[in-house]
């Protein structure tokens, strides 16, 4: 099974393992939150708390099926550079790798946002001229991330090939 | 100031430089004249504000009829508000057409718009990918035509023009866009095309479409059948059980669907034709509004065939096309712009001329097509039976569907990423899917449920498929922009200055030089770009400091410096004498040994002249002058660019590649010396050989170049007896070997080292010559395997 996502004779890179600490954050935080709106909706307004229970009820349990999930899924995630392309792979149940050539590439981006921010995370995302590329890596240190975007950049332009 | 400042400062006390203006010649400049558009656009333009008004008012007549008492008031109101809007209408109309001018001749395309802001839009011609015409409805009936204009990511419009006058311009454009010479003047008497299909007396029809091929083809779609039989059965259902009312939520949109299908795909599409002419493909078609297109074929990025199932009765299929940039207006109204359809409906014959001429050399009974495993219907129950993908040298393939049975084909060159995916099931059953992305448009090619490790192959080696065509695809273009296709063009300037093909002297990687008189060549540059401009400028500043430095050789001295005709053009002094390789060829070896003495004194001559900066340094190219601490520190950063091209196809073709490059840096790293001039390029075809008292002689050196850095002076020494191998007569090895021991006599046994830590330094300097230069290359490898 690994085999077939595997680069070809490369170690992935992994994940900094902030981005799993951040993960588990958002899934504690985030159903919990989500639920609770209409948990207390439904209780004022019908008066039947027991309803609310239990939608926080399926909340909690959503919340350590995640927190199960996360480390797998962090887990899942690696990148490797090799000569000529960039491989992707991610994904527990629905895996995907997706192989980028340098020559192909228009567009490296670096994002952070505030959540990130404060985990000290950027991700670098990777575009071609083709929409359904979509090759993203999240979670990566700032450091990792910058050196990730100069060097892609820098092959891009020793690889770049025309349309 | 330093030498190597570029001579544009109009400081410059030397009277001949010049870079504006074209050189002196017969061709004068004819007075620009600017026009307008049509007159008669506003009114065009305005015709949908003249309509909503008119409806608004009919409305309120309606409207207002059953109460004359409280509306009287209001008309008035409202006719006055109308009016207003309508002068002001008429009035932002008239002055956008009173400022848009526009000038397309021999020289420039310009279009000027704006009152307030002005806008002065220069397209230049090579930057052209497609001309369009489009004609709306309302505009077809004035006679006028718009002219849109795509270069890369944005679309002028031109509109209104007349009709003949738009595809009058059009064709000049396109004849201009492809890097042709022609005049705006000889377009005049070209016969009009026709009003139905804009076909001129010069394309040839490869594909017409009837209006009854096209309706039937219509009503046998499935895009159609489907919504049309839910309306009908809707209705039907609805209308027994007597609530109608209820169903229009789902009747009206389904209703509106099919009327839209209609006129993308019946109206828009009529009397559709696909044409060749001398500038390419060419689309025309619609009924109301008509749309001629242009096809550019270089920017096709994948094709796609689809065939609904009750159109195999027929033998029918649809094709389409992914052309880069055309699929953001996709969303827009179909109609009046530029669609990715290049046959609505056309049977297998006609499918086979047109995708020859888009994809040529395309052969689908040629490529072999693999059936996805049985285990795959277990997933694909409904058409597991149909997937099927495949590849040749130059394109891959994937099939699926039953309903509508589709076909992808995508380029190797063309695709931009692969992917792999594997969902919980598929994971069950050792299946996966590829992706191979194209990009935005309506090719999509997937190969569908592969068993997971032919998807694994089939990925991994797509990429290699792909990176081997885009190197291919380079390679082309190279040759392309080396012969220049601006044959008339370089005539002319060649005619300009008194000389003529005959006339050539030399040709390099980067210029050709031909004879004016004897006092001096004309250097004219291949390449369209800015950095020639930048070198000559460097060169023109070197050459002159060196002026009054006597080292007993004739150098060269840049007289001029222009463009004219798109292209980049210096004016040399003439070096007298002969091509020292050309003359190497006939002499013999009597003769060309004492030439070769004279040859290498030349080159140790050159370590005399004046650097315009201290220290080791780049003199000429980008960032020249650029200095560094240490020769190794200044060769790593010139062997950078080279490497950075030719780096993979070095590791393959060495495999100790690696080892090579370390031990030239720590070669380097021992060597210790003071900078001095070098040419960096010293070699045969650059040096002049004339007759002296005692025999032939070397008297000039030329074409110093990027590769002329202030560093090491042995690197010339080298170069001079490394670069005497790539001589194409017999005993140049044999001389090389015999002037290395010259050299040897004069500096030491020591320099036999620093030669061959130099063979290595220029093979890894020159190493991009694999990709157009297979005779250098070779030359390279060996210099990097001794």
């Amino acid at each position: 099974m690994e085999e077939l996502f595997a680069p070809p004779a490369y170690q992935w890179q992994r994940l900094s393992p902030k981005y799993r600490s951040m993960r588990r954050l958002t899934s504690l935080v985030v159903p919990p939150v989500l639920f609770t709106i209409p948990a207390v909706i439904v209780g004022v307004t019908s008066g039947r708390w027991w309803i609310s229970g239990l939608i926080w009820a399926a909340a909690i349990v959503i919340v350590i099926a995640r927190l199960g999930f996360v480390t797998r899924s962090w887990r899942s995630w690696g990148y490797v550079e090799r000569e000529d392309d960039l491989y992707i792979t991610h994904g527990v149940m629905f895996r995907s790798l997706i192989a980028v050539p340098y020559g192909r590439m228009q567009l490296v981006e670096v994002e952070s946002g505030p959540l990130e921010r404060a985990f000290d995370l950027a991700s670098v995302t990777l575009k071609t001229a083709s929409p359904e590329t979509g090759a993203k890596i999240p979670g990566l240190r700032p450091d990792e991330a910058t050196r990730l975007r100069d060097r892609l950049t820098e092959l891009g332009e020793a690889h770049a090939s025309g349309l | 100031m330093t030498a190597s400042q570029p001579p544009q400062h109009t400081s410059s006390p030397d009277p001949v430089v010049t870079t504006a203006g074209p050189p002196p010649g017969p061709a004068d400049r004819s007075l620009k004249q600017t026009e307008r558009p049509h007159p008669l656009t506003p009114f065009v333009r305005g015709w949908l504000i003249f309509v909503a008004i008119a409806i608004g008012w009919g409305r309120e007549i309606v409207t207002s009829a059953g109460e004359d008492q409280f509306n009287a008031g209001g008309l008035t109101w409202i006719l006055a508000i109308l009016g207003v809007i309508v002068v002001l209408a008429a009035v932002t109309g008239f002055v956008a057409w009173y400022f848009t001018r526009f000038v397309i001749d021999d020289e420039e395309l310009r279009i000027e718009t704006g009152w307030i802001f002005k806008k002065s839009t220069k397209i230049p011609f090579e930057r052209l990918q497609s001309v369009d015409i489009i004609q709306p409805l309302a505009a077809r009936m004035f006679g006028l035509a718009e002219l849109r204009l795509d270069a890369g990511n944005s679309s002028t419009k031109l509109r209104y023009l007349s009709r003949g006058k738009a595809s009058r311009l059009r064709d000049y454009l396109l004849t201009r866009a492809h890097g042709e010479r022609a005049s705006v003047r000889d377009l005049d008497q070209q016969a009009a095309a026709s009003i139905f299909t804009d076909l001129g007396t010069t394309d040839q029809p490869l594909v017409q479409v009837s209006p009854q091929r096209l309706i039937l083809s219509f009503l046998l779609s499935s895009e159609w059948l489907i919504p049309a039989a839910m309306t009908i059965i809707i209705f039907v259902v609805t209308a027994s059980l007597g609530v109608v009312p209820f169903a229009l939520g789902a009747l009206i949109p389904l209703i509106i669907g099919i009327l839209t299908l209609i006129w993308r795909r019946v109206i828009g599409m009529f009397n559709f034709t696909l044409a060749e002419s001398p500038r390419g493909l060419r689309i025309t078609r619609g009924l109301t509004n008509l749309t001629s297109q242009s096809v550019p074929i270089n920017r096709i990025q994948g094709v796609k065939t689809s065939q609904p199932l009750l159109w195999k009765l027929q033998g029918w299929y649809r094709v389409d096309v992914d052309i880069l940039g055309y699929a953001q207006g996709e969303s827009e109204d179909n109609e009046s712009n530029a669609s990715s359809v290049l046959l609505p409906v056309a049977t297998l014959d006609e499918v086979e001329v047109a995708i020859g001429r888009v994809l040529p050399g395309f052969d689908l009974d040629a490529i072999e097509l693999h059936p996805s495993p049985t285990r795959a219907r277990w997933l694909r129950w409904f058409d597991f039976w149909t997937l099927r993908y495949g590849w040749d040298e130059r394109t891959l393939i994937t099939e699926q569907g039953w309903f509508t049975h589709v076909r992808d084909v995508v380029p190797h060159a063309k695709t931009q990423s692969v992917r792999i995916e594997q969902g919980p099931l598929q994971r069950l059953l050792r299946l996966a899917d590829v992706h191979v992305h194209t990009p935005r448009g309506p090719v999509n090619a997937v190969a569908h449920q592969l068993d997971e490790r032919t998807a694994r192959e089939l990925a991994l080696s797509q990429l290699d498929r792909a990176r081997a065509a885009r190197a291919a695809e380079r390679q082309r273009r190279a040759v392309e922009t080396v012969r220049p296709d601006d044959h008339q063009g370089e005539t002319e300037l060649l005619a300009a200055f008194g000389t003529s093909r005959d006339q050539l002297l030399g040709a390099g990687g980067e210029s050709e030089v031909f004879a004016i008189d004897h006092e001096r060549v004309l250097r004219l540059y291949r390449s369209r770009h800015e950095a020639p401009r930048h070198t000559a400028g460097q060169l023109h500043g070197l050459y002159r400091s060196w002026a009054g430095s006597d080292i007993g050789l004739e150098l060269p001295l840049i007289l001029d410096i222009g463009e004219r005709n798109g292209r980049f053009f210096t004016v040399d002094r003439r070096l007298s004498g002969r091509n020292f390789s050309g003359w190497l060829q006939h002499a013999d070896m009597a003769e060309r040994r004492p030439a070769l003495i004279s040859f290498l004194d030349a080159t140790e001559r050159l370590q005399q002249l004046p650097s315009p900066v201290p220290g080791f340094a780049r003199l000429v190219g980008e960032a020249a002058p650029q200095q560094f601490s240490t020769l190794v520190e200044l060769l790593s950063s010139m062997l950078q660019g080279p490497l950075r091209s030719s780096r993979s196809q070095l590791e393959r073709d060495i495999p100790e590649v690696a080892e090579v490059w370390n031990r030239l840096h720590g070669e380097l790293a021992q060597r210790s010396v003071a900078p001095a001039m070098v040419h960096g390029d010293v070699c045969p075809p650059n040096a002049y050989i004339s007759q002296g008292p005692d025999g032939p002689v070397v008297t000039g050196i030329g074409d110093f170049s990027p590769h002329t850095v202030h560093a090491d002076p042995v690197l010339d020494v080298a170069g001079a007896v490394i670069f005497l191998e790539l001589e194409p007569y017999a005993d140049a090895a044999a001389d090389a070997a015999w002037l290395e021991a010259v050299a040897v006599e004069r500096h030491g046994r020591e320099i036999v080292r620093w030669i061959d830590t130099y063979r290595r330094f220029y093979g890894f300097y020159f190493s991009n010559a694999y990709a157009f230069d297979p005779h250098l290359y070779a030359w390279c490898l060996r210099q990097l395997s001794r």
